[in-house]
């Protein structure tokens, strides 16, 4: 293992005792082994001194026992002696009397003195000795045979009262054997410094002879005496003479003991002293097993307050990890937020730019193109105007589904914002691939939608760009995209186009008109142009159109075709359309006020103007505002925008006769509507499509056709204006067919207020037919 | 305990002081000062004192009364006391004379000393300090 692995298992190892299920019970063991280990030790430390302090008392009593012992046999002998003394050399009885009287004799409490003849016969004593004759007592018995202290003994039983005899012999003045002196010692009195303070109840102190037998012993108050034992294993060994004795098991009674003997210099004795085993330990033991039960109950409360701080601790992990379980989760929602639409769950503009960075990369390194296709849906706004925002959502979610179902799994499908979507295909083998999963979306898309209980048609707009052709970054790419995308919906809606150098162009001019349209308004560059309408028979002026223009201060006169669209898709025409109602109204009714005739004015009308919401109450005010006759003012619609949703063309309709002001249907004839349709529909006038009289003096079919669609026109009892009119034949055919209103350059080409209003003062003045041929060169109206 | 030994004992007790019943009496030389019934126990039974005790024959009826009179103790207690005094070699018990007249001599003679006799052997060679009953 390499030092650095080594470190690592170490590190992890030492991590892994820090988490809470190991460590408590480590601290709880280490706690518990260091409370018994410190509890056994010191119980053992206690016993160890108790059991020295024990030994080393008993060799102390032991001594202090000898020294009393020695000074007692002494004082003994020393009166064996003076009565042997006396007696000998006075030879005569009253020697004990005299003694007495002299005070030199042992206190009577405790010592008796006798003097036995060589017969035994007791001659004299200080007290009863309890026998007549001692001649059959051993310490008698042998003084016959020797000169020496002899010390007699009990018979074996309770001590009581007993009296231990010690003798010396009494020589006659020849030599010869003459009896001898006895001194009877209480038995009791050799015990009697027993201090059960020190000795307790089961210790021992006893003299014996070196025969063995006890002269006494007493443990507690109990004495006895008369038994023999075998001493000598409790005599110090010879170098040993100052060592504390050890325990041994007392043969007399069976109990342990700190026990040892002396033998007595010049005396036929040894004394014995012994301390109980269980007397002297009892005290540390019973502390001991309060030591013990301590060390339980510390157990105990280590094992308790470990397993609670365990728990706590444990508890505490526990919330720490569903606290940053919660933060994490938290912290993937908000990742997914920030790089999804909430809307579809498709990825969203960060992402994707993300994204298509990521598989740029890709495709240069592996040389691939790539391309990215944008998409926008065409009439969404409308849709949400109309229908609701729900229903807009409900729609985006759909066509986020159907889109998803048309790409493959490494294609990404992504909503940059409102209706627009992006399709990034990483892994373009072929570049009609591009092509053809846009032709699939447009197929998918074209699929009837259904919404809150009504089907919708939708259609869409898409702009390809492709990598490395149409650019070498993100930026470019999707810039060049939304060209393009831009692109089909200037090319009518509903298909798809490749980005193109061109179109960038077109683009530019694009953008450069929208940001000046911006402000045309406000800098007063809008003026209307009005074109007349006339009387089929008579050929006087009998209305007019409004028609728009822009005079941009760099650009010149800007056709309504190039700014309208833009205008229509930015919103501008609301704002637009408005000044023109209002402009008209202001004109037509300055006209009136000049003396020039009541003619009617007509005004066209996009579809964001017509789907307005405050479409009605803008026209209510601006008639109240400008005093304008709501007869005189005809709105112009086109048939396809009044066919898309029937109901909703009925009410506005029906707002807009209540206000009194007229309704005309533009290019009449392109819509394909039914006759039915038109019907419910509170017309007053249509104006028929000039593609329907191009060619009327062509083939006979065309002049059929339109021949048809002015009949149907007049069948529903509307006038019926025909526009476009170029030609003095169309003119004529048109009269014929008995069509009520031509309009066209043929018979006036749009003109400023100023000179329209020349025209109408002379028509005025001169009531002719004014046919000028001026501006017959084809001109856009 | 049987009944029998009970008796001999409540016997004992009460009947002591109805055989001995004369009074006995503490004395001391008449130029000697008084003494406390705490300070004669404690001298009669070998805790110390400055004065010399005589006692009486051991065993003999004004002995025993006197020693239960004066110390609370009997005639087996006093000699266990006694004897470990004599055994650890810390004094000697009083000297006994034979009769209450002896040791009234011994008091007369001594002013130090104490004693005890009947109260009826009092005379005025001593000095009554301290009835006993």
């Amino acid at each position: 293992m390499s030092p650095q692995s080594l470190k690592e298992t170490l590190h992890r190892r030492v991590s892994r005792i820090a988490e809470p299920q190991i460590l408590f019970p480590l601290i709880a063991v280490v706690l518990l082994a260091a409370t018994w280990g410190a509890t056994l030790g010191l119980v053992r430390i206690k016993h160890a001194e108790a059991e020295h302090d024990a030994a080393t008392l008993s060799h102390e009593l032991l001594g202090t026992y000898e020294a009393q012992v020695v000074r007692v046999l002494h004082e003994i002998d020393q009166t064996l002696n003076l009565v042997k003394f006396w007696h000998e050399r006075a030879g005569m009885h009253g020697t004990l009397a005299e003694l007495k009287d002299r005070g030199l004799l042992p206190p009577d409490l405790v010592f008796s003195v006798g003097i036995a003849d060589r017969h035994g016969t007791i001659l004299e004593s200080t007290r009863p000795l309890g026998a007549v004759s001692v001649a059959d007592r051993g310490y008698f018995r042998d003084q016959r045979d020797g000169d020496s202290i002899r010390v007699g003994h009990l018979p074996q039983g309770a001590t009581g009262d007993g009296r231990v005899p010690f003798t010396r012999r009494l020589n006659a003045a020849n030599g010869d054997f003459d009896g001898a002196v006895i001194v009877a010692v209480d038995a009791a009195f050799f015990v009697s410094g027993y201090d059960a303070s020190k000795l307790g109840e089961h210790g021992v102190l006893g003299v014996l002879g070196t025969d063995g037998i006890f002269r006494v012993r007493r443990s507690g108050d109990s004495m006895f005496s008369g038994d023999a034992i075998n001493y000598s294993s409790l005599l110090p060994k010879p170098d040993e003479v100052d060592a504390d004795p050890p325990v041994s098991l007392s043969s007399w009674d069976g109990v342990r003991r700190w026990s040892g003997a002396r033998e007595i210099y010049g005396f036929p004795l040894a004394i014995l002293v012994g301390l109980a085993q269980d007397e002297q330990l009892a005290a540390v033991e019973k502390n001991s097993a309060v030591y013990l039960w301590r060390a339980a109950a510390g157990s105990l409360a280590i094992v308790l307050f470990t397993a609670l701080l365990g728990r706590m601790s444990w508890q505490l992990a526990q919330s720490r990890a569903r606290e940053s379980e919660s933060k994490l989760a938290h912290a993937q929602r908000i990742e997914y937020l920030a790089y999804h639409d909430g809307l579809t769950g498709l990825p969203n503009r960060s992402m994707f730019s993300k994204l298509l960075s990521q598989r740029i990369s890709e495709a240069r390194r592996y040389d691939r193109e790539l391309a990215v296709a944008f998409l926008d849906l065409d009439r969404f706004k409308q849709i949400n105007d109309t229908l609701g925002h729900e229903a807009g959502d409900q729609l985006l979610q759909e066509v986020a589904t159907r889109l998803q179902g048309c790409v493959r799994d490494s294609d990404t499908v992504a909503r940059l914002g409102g209706d627009e979507f992006v399709v990034l295909l990483p892994e373009l083998e072929d570049g009609k691939l591009a092509a053809t999963v846009a032709h699939k979306i447009l197929g998918v898309l074209a699929k009837p939608f259904t919404l809150i209980g009504h089907e919708f048609r939708i259609t869409a707009s898409i702009g390809i760009s492709v990598y490395p052709r149409d650019g070498q970054d993100e930026q470019t790419l999707t810039k060049n995209a939304d060209i393009a995308m831009y692109q089909a919906k200037a090319e009518g809606k509903n298909n798809f186009q490749f980005y193109s150098e061109q179109l960038n162009a077109n683009s530019l001019e694009r953008l450069t008109l929208e940001s000046s349209l911006r402000h045309a308004l406000e800098r007063d560059e809008f003026r209307l142009y009005y074109q007349a309408k006339r009387d089929i028979r008579t050929g006087c002026i009998s209305g007019m159109e409004a028609l728009l223009r822009w005079e941009h201060p760099d650009l010149g006169t800007v056709t309504p075709m190039q700014f309208i669209p833009i205008a229509e898709e930015t919103g501008l025409i609301v704002p637009i359309g408005k000044w023109v109602l209002k402009t008209a109204c202001l004109q037509s009714v300055a006209w009136q006020n000049e003396g020039l005739p009541p003619f009617g004015i007509a005004v066209n009308m996009t579809e964001r103007q017509f789907l307005d919401e405050s479409l009605l109450q803008d026209l209510a005010s601006i008639l109240k505002s400008t005093g304008m006759n709501p007869q005189l003012l005809e709105l112009e619609l086109t048939e396809s925008l009044l066919i898309r949703d029937v109901e909703n063309t009925l009410r506005i309709l029906t707002g807009l006769k209540s206000l009194g002001i007229r309704i005309a249907v533009d290019d009449f004839g392109t819509g394909y509507s039914s006759l039915a349709t038109l019907q419910r529909f509170p017309l007053d006038t249509v104006k028929i499509d000039r593609s329907f009289i191009g060619d009327l003096v062509g083939p006979a079919e065309d002049s059929g056709l339109a021949d048809a669609i002015i009949s149907m026109g007049k069948s529903l009892s509307l006038t019926v204006i025909v526009q476009g009119v170029e030609t003095k034949e169309q003119a004529d055919f048109l009269r014929a067919h008995a069509c009520d209103e031509l309009q066209g350059f043929y018979f006036n080409r749009p003109l400023p207020a100023n000179q329209f209003a020349q025209l109408m003062r002379a028509q005025t003045a001169n009531i002719t037919y004014v046919g000028t041929r001026a501006g017959l060169q084809n001109q856009q109206p | 305990m049987n009944s029998p030994a009970l008796g001999a004992l409540i016997f004992a007790v009460l009947a002591a002081p109805s055989i001995f019943a004369e009074e006995i009496v503490v004395i001391v030389s008449p130029a000697a000062k008084p003494i406390s019934k705490e300070q004669i126990s404690d001298l009669y039974l070998g805790r110390g004192g400055s004065l010399t005790p005589i006692d009486q024959t051991a065993g003999s009826a004004i002995y025993v009364q006197f020693y239960k009179q004066a110390t609370g103790r009997d005639v087996a207690q006093v000699k266990a006391i006694w004897s470990r005094i004599l055994f650890t070699g810390r004094g000697l018990p009083p000297k006994q004379l034979p009769d209450s007249a002896a040791v009234k001599q011994a008091i007369a003679a001594n002013p130090n000393a104490v004693g005890y006799i009947e109260k009826s052997a009092v005379d005025a060679s001593v000095k009554v300090v301290l009835p006993l009953d």
